[in-house]
């Protein structure tokens, strides 16, 4: 336990040491107000998105907006991007055998690269949240949001609703990145952790809007993205939340379980 | 304990024994197995069959020895981390911390004083090569492992890793060293083990070797080789037959050498040209792992 947080430690210290990972948070926190930007500059809105008619109206319905838009398209590729290199990595670098000749275990390696994973995920959703959201407040104002029932929602409602929205995309976001990780172990190749989880992503975003697939629908990892529109509603409904928020944790402990045991058992004959 | 590549034994029924306190050489051509011998002392990699044991305990297999540290292949480290930042980690990871004093100790130590704070990416094959020796001691390891650590070194590196290896010795630290090269482990090492496809071919002193070794081999060219291989012929200390790249192939200690070349002078044969091809321990090396030409 003691190793596996000296290695989280240290496995953070890697990833910020990382120009990749400055690159990200950099997007994270300014293509909100890129979009801000780009939206006070010209008349036209995203109307064929969920809230995109209200982006002129007010400031919280741009985090809802840019949530929309990252869960659709973004999201498993900017987790993947580092989830899915953290492990294949070592196999770029050959410090495989420099890390695992050591007093710590090969659990405390895979902890603390996993916790560091998981951490990074949850700091880059937090990020984008909370800057959209100041974004959108500070350029376009803190007006009522307009519900999906069509009532009105103040401000100080409207601010806990679109961080808990955020929130609520966290379970998918970290079994994608679990689902990163595994592909990062299994293929010893860091492109392809990142390529597999994103194309993934995309699939299953497809397959939900395919009708006539409705056994796979309860697999898809990506409901969980949309479970935050019952927030918004005049009688509020979680019922999609819990279901997806369950799928994602058996996601995540099985990518977890089986990376685990398959860094477990390798043999280091190379590098 | 047996490791297999596919249908490639890499290893066969391997049985290692280093005395405590000595630096002991593992010697074999290219393939032979050391690396893979080594990384199972690492637990990097897992027998097959049978077990590892290392100064009296059973490695667990995949799981670091305790007490052991060194490197296989070139070490490898985080190219954007500062050789001190890498020491750091490294150290972090067998719970201990590396003050900054020890580390620069510890570079010095190595030959690479005042480069601490200097990222890896910048360093040298052979700068790469000494600071894997320093992650290797910063874990005070009581059996150091070397795996062809004179690769990439240039002739005053390699020096200073062998007055290193035996400084460590004396400190009471035990050396596995590796090397497909008898000349690299004849300056360091008492004991040797010499692998070959897998299995050890001899296994103990350096000395005890010496008086099994063969005489060295010369390459020898003259006015008349027939008449040089006639005079040979009844002489004792000395083995003379044709060359394979024309002349003669002559083994003979000095003393009966020089013996065998006043009689062909009086024979009237010139000596043109006369070359040592091998010692005998390279001699015996060779015999021992097949690769005798
Ligand atoms: N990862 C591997 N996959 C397949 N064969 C391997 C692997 N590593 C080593 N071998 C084989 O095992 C044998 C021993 O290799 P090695 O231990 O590297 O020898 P050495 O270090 O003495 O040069 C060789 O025949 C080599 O081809
Ligand atoms: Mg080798």
């Amino acid at each position: 336990m003691r190793y596996a947080l000296t290695l989280y430690r240290w496995e953070l210290e890697k990833l910020t040491a990382q120009w990749r990972v400055r690159a990200v948070f950099g997007v994270a926190v300014l293509a909100p107000w890129l979009f801000v930007a780009a939206l006070r500059l010209q008349d036209a809105v995203p109307a064929d998105t969920l809230f995109g008619r209200w982006v002129h109206l007010t400031g919280f319905a741009t985090p809802l907006v840019v949530l929309v838009f990252t869960t659709q398209y973004a999201l498993p590729l900017l987790i993947s991007l580092v989830a899915g290199d953290i492990f294949a990595a070592e196999d770029r670098y050959g410090t495989w055998k420099t890390l695992l000749t050591r007093s710590a275990g090969r659990g405390a390696v895979f902890a603390g690269k996993a916790l560091a994973a998981g951490t990074y995920t949850v700091v880059f959703v937090g990020l984008l949240a909370c800057s959209s959201l100041a974004a959108g407040v500070v350029v376009l104002g803190h007006q009522p949001l307009v519900g999906l029932s069509g009532t009105l929602i103040g401000g100080g409602a409207a601010t806990g609703l679109v961080l808990a929205a955020w929130a609520s995309v966290l379970p998918a976001a970290l079994g994608f990145a679990a689902l990163a990780m595994l592909c990062s172990i299994a293929t010893r190749n860091g492109p392809a952790g990142i390529i597999i989880p994103t194309m993934v992503g995309l699939l299953m975003q497809l397959a939900s809007f395919v009708n006539g697939v409705d056994p796979l629908r309860h697999l898809l990892l990506t409901a969980n993205f949309e479970a935050w529109h019952g927030f918004f509603t005049a009688d509020r409904y979680y019922q999609p939340l819990v279901t997806s928020a369950v799928l994602s944790a058996m996601y995540l402990m099985s990518c977890l379980g089986i990376g685990y045991l398959l860094l477990h058992r390798r043999d280091f004959t190379e590098g | 304990m047996v490791k297999r590549f596919g249908a490639v034994r890499a290893l066969d029924t391997v049985e290692l024994r280093v005395t405590p306190g000595t630096v002991h050489g593992l010697l074999g051509p290219n393939g032979a197995g050391k690396t893979t011998l080594l990384r199972m002392l690492l637990g990097l990699v897992r027998p097959d069959s049978g077990t590892v044991r290392v100064l009296g305990e059973r490695v667990v297999p995949h799981r670091a020895p305790t007490g052991v540290a060194g490197f296989v292949e070139s070490p490898r480290f985080y190219p954007y981390l500062s050789a001190q930042a890498n020491l750091d980690l490294l150290a972090g990871l067998d719970g201990r911390h590396a003050s900054v004093d020890t580390v620069d100790e510890l570079l010095a130590r190595v030959g690479l004083a005042g480069r601490g704070a200097d990222q890896v990416s910048g360093f040298s094959f052979g700068m790469r090569q000494r600071l894997g020796l320093a992650a290797a001691l910063l874990r005070e390891p009581r059996l150091l492992i070397l795996d062809e650590p004179a690769n990439g070194l240039d002739p005053a590196g390699m020096r200073d890793m062998r007055a290193l290896v035996r400084e460590l010795a004396e400190d009471g630290r035990t050396v596995l060293l590796s090397s497909h090269l008898m000349a690299e482990v004849e300056q360091v090492c008492q004991d040797v083990t010499i692998l070959s496809a897998g299995s050890v071919a001899y296994h103990g002193t350096l000395d005890a070797l010496r008086d099994r070794a063969p005489a060295p081999a010369h390459h020898l060219r003259t006015s008349d080789d027939a008449a040089a291989g006639a005079a040979a012929r009844g002489r004792v200390g000395i083995e003379v037959e044709p060359h394979r790249h024309g002349g003669l192939a002559v083994r003979a200690e000095t003393a009966d050498l020089d013996d065998y070349l006043l009689a062909l002078a009086g024979a009237g044969v010139t000596v043109r040209a006369l070359a040592q091809t091998s010692t005998s321990l390279e001699q015996l090396f060779l015999a021992a792992t097949g690769e005798d030409g």
